[in-house]
């Protein structure tokens, strides 16, 4: 034998290899992945049944939190009495206004500070 | 859509590969079928264990059938598999000290009912590698890689893995010798 590619080493690798016709590991393996995805089914129905229940329980605060903020959204910061100069400032003079010009001023002072 | 197990036993792999990727449960077991050998006896080289190997080999399988639809290219599913057991078996063994059991071959020999001599030889002598060297030794004479292949496989320098193949079949050449003469004398 050499100390390089030894080749009784090499047929010793191919004799031991084996065949394992007739046993029973691919069913083990089909059992295991059947098992699997029946738990995977169940946590999601799980899941789902929750995000339903927390759903119908949240769903009346929810939407009063939303008519709140529907009305409060286009109420006017300052009174104008002028109805044309109203109706040319609407788009800024409301709280909707001032949280997307908020929002707006907010993101553009981050991207200055990270530039 | 079921298709009989005539047809399936007659596709190309590459057919069987489409179909599992398509959640086709009988092409994988089809494919499983044709597979499983080599990756157990690829599991088995690597552990000395042959339920640790089936137990390995099965994760394979699983891991294999839940990333399926990420095997773009069909022809390439033996090198993918491949690299899947071996990943398997490297994981495994960094969660535990693969010496462990070495040197332990009473225990070991009960668990080789199923398993020829040179088997049992084999894995038992692989078992005092240490295991770089021992995955090296299996990917070389086991899947017949070249040295090339098997540092680019493992990410080591080339020269790394030459010294672990030329120490590994010196460790093997010591441990098998009652194996040299009647191969020779067979030839």
């Amino acid at each position: 034998m050499t100390t390089s590619h030894d080749l009784n080493l090499q047929k010793l690798f191919t004799q031991a290899e084996q065949d394992f016709r007739g046993d029973s590991f691919a069913e083990d393996v089909l059992k295991r992945i059947d098992r699997e995805r029946r738990k995977t089914l169940l946590v999601w129905s799980v899941l789902i049944v929750l995000a339903l229940a927390g759903l119908a329980l949240l769903a009346s605060p929810v939407f009063t939190a939303i008519g709140m903020a529907t009305q409060l959204l286009p109420v006017s910061l300052v009174e104008i009495e002028t109805e044309w100069l109203r109706l040319l400032l609407s788009p800024i003079n409301s709280v909707a206004a001032t949280i997307a010009l908020g929002a707006l001023g907010i993101h553009k002072f981050f991207r200055w500070i990270l530039r | 859509m079921r298709y009989t197990s005539d047809f399936l036993a007659r596709s190309p792999e590459s057919v069987l590969v489409g179909l599992s990727r398509t959640g086709n449960r009988d092409a994988f077991a089809e494919l499983m079928a044709r597979r499983q050998a080599w990756i157990r006896n690829l599991m088995r080289r690597c552990s000395g264990d042959c339920v640790l190997a089936d137990d390995l080999s099965q994760q394979v399988f699983m891991q294999a059938w839940r990333s399926i639809r990420q095997l773009h290219d069909a022809d390439r599913l033996g090198p993918w598999l491949k690299r899947m057991a071996i990943n398997m078996w490297l994981q495994h063994s960094r969660r535990n000290d693969p010496l462990r059991g070495a040197g332990e071959h009473d225990d070991a020999d009960s668990q080789h009912k199923d398993t020829t001599s040179v088997a049992v030889d084999l894995d038992r002598s692989l078992a005092t590698l240490a295991p770089d060297v021992r995955l090296c030794i299996v990917l070389s004479y086991h899947e017949r890689m070249t040295h090339r292949e098997i540092a680019e496989f493992t990410r080591q320098p080339l020269g790394t893995i030459k010294s672990h193949i030329r120490r590994g079949t010196k460790k093997l050449q010591e441990e098998l010798a009652a194996y040299a003469e009647p191969l020779e004398e067979a030839e």
